[in-house]
């Protein structure tokens, strides 16, 4: 992941619930009400670029009896939720992980940087290697017969996320590079 | 919300990645953008113009937690400018190594509109896509690859990396190009005249679309 990397900036712009500990008058706006203060305790959805460092920046406590704490506590995103989980956890391949969030992966790594879930992180690595090789046939598929492995596979492939519309890609484009390869060594 | 438009602008450069033709500069939004910049280091100014400079954040948290979502809200921005910007670059000096120039793509526009050949070259833009800086920076970098390029005189950096299956070859002239040297003496290119020709001469004609090949 580098600084410049497209999806990794589009990555940081998905939004995670953060719940604020106390209150600040100018930010308001991060609940769409300028006039008003942020309260204590209100839970905003806010772009993981913002959430991380707020989270992780500690500040001072107030007294002395107090521990350091963060402006907000993190918690996790929807599409990182129990039910998403176990839908996961039944049938990987039946889940459109786009409409979760189009860069499912992606938020997931950097959620799983921040929290310590063991179970999650298993769940996403079998989702991920039991998709990769559906994807690898749609790809395959998509090479060959046009149409019939569009139908056939079409919700499949709507529902990829961004990884794995790269995986397909990739996969589609080694298929098409092979073929190209084989015609020109036959005509020589 | 800050950092909205450098989303969009971020999306835009995704979507550019996969578009053949490179989209015309988006000067309005990275316009927004700095605007905002601009605005979030003003209000930073005045959050901190009351302190004199003293500012302990553990005394003020509601002011600490202010100036720290205005301060990566900036940096935000700064990191969607720049890979906007990244990716337009990268594209450019792509195109500079595929021989294409500034006037080139001025050029191609009207080229396209006149029935387009060239097998749908890698990218064509028209000038009307970029904005003065990068036009500058594409005559720049053209100028830095010729100086490179320059150091070996006997292998084109740039040439075709397929080998000809002929050394020569037909071709007709889809406008005047005037005349060209090449080692069999000088040959005046009409429109819609027909030669044949050693192909290493006329490349580079062909790939800015003066000439077509006839297979």
């Amino acid at each position: 992941m580098s600084y410049y990397d497209v999806d990794a900036i589009l990555t940081d712009s998905e939004k995670v619930p953060c719940k604020f500990e106390l209150e600040i008058a100018q930010l308001g706006y991060l609940d769409n009400d300028p006039a008003q203060p942020l309260k204590t305790g209100t839970t905003v959805g806010l772009p993981l670029w913002l959430a991380e460092l707020l989270a992780l920046a500690n500040r001072a406590p107030s007294s002395s009896d107090e521990d350091a704490k963060s402006f907000v506590s993190l918690n996790l995103p929807p599409a990182l939720s129990n039910e998403v989980m176990s839908a996961l956890k039944a049938d990987p391949r039946a889940v459109p992980l786009r409409d979760q969030s189009h860069n499912f992966y992606g938020l997931g790594t950097r959620m799983l940087d921040l929290f310590e879930e063991a179970e999650i992180c298993a769940i996403l690595r079998k989702t991920f290697v039991t998709r990769a090789a559906d994807i690898a046939l749609h790809a395959r598929k998509a090479g060959g017969a046009e149409d019939l492995g569009a139908i056939a596979g079409e919700d499949f492939v709507r529902g990829m996320e961004e990884w794995e519309r790269l995986l397909f890609k990739n996969a589609h484009d080694g298929v098409k590079g092979t073929k190209a390869w084989m015609e020109g060594v036959k005509k020589h | 919300m800050y950092g909205d438009a450098g989303a969009k602008l971020v999306g835009q450069a995704k979507r550019a990645q996969t578009l053949t033709n490179l989209p015309p500069y988006l000067t309005e939004l990275v316009r927004t953008i700095t605007r905002e910049v601009r605005d979030l280091d003003k209000d930073v100014a005045d959050l901190l113009e009351p302190f004199q400079g003293s500012f302990h954040p553990s005394d003020d948290q509601a002011t600490a937690c202010t100036l720290l979502v205005n301060h990566l809200s900036m940096r935000r921005n700064k990191r969607c400018l720049l890979a906007y910007h990244r990716v337009r670059t990268d594209r450019l000096e792509e195109l500079v190594w595929n021989s294409y120039d500034v006037v080139d793509l001025a050029g191609q526009q009207v080229r396209d509109g006149s029935g387009g050949m060239n097998g749908g070259g890698s990218g064509d833009g028209g000038t009307g896509s970029l904005c003065p800086q990068e036009e500058d920076y594409m005559r720049q970098y053209s100028d830095l690859l010729a100086a490179y390029k320059g150091q070996w005189t006997d292998i084109d950096l740039t040439g075709s990396l397929e080998p000809p299956r002929d050394l020569f070859i037909d071709v007709r002239v889809l406008k005047d190009a005037g005349e060209i040297q090449t080692e069999y003496g000088a040959i005046t290119l009409t429109k819609n005249s027909q030669f044949y020709v050693r192909q290493g001469d006329v490349e580079r004609l062909i790939a800015q679309g003066y000439l077509q090949k006839l297979s």
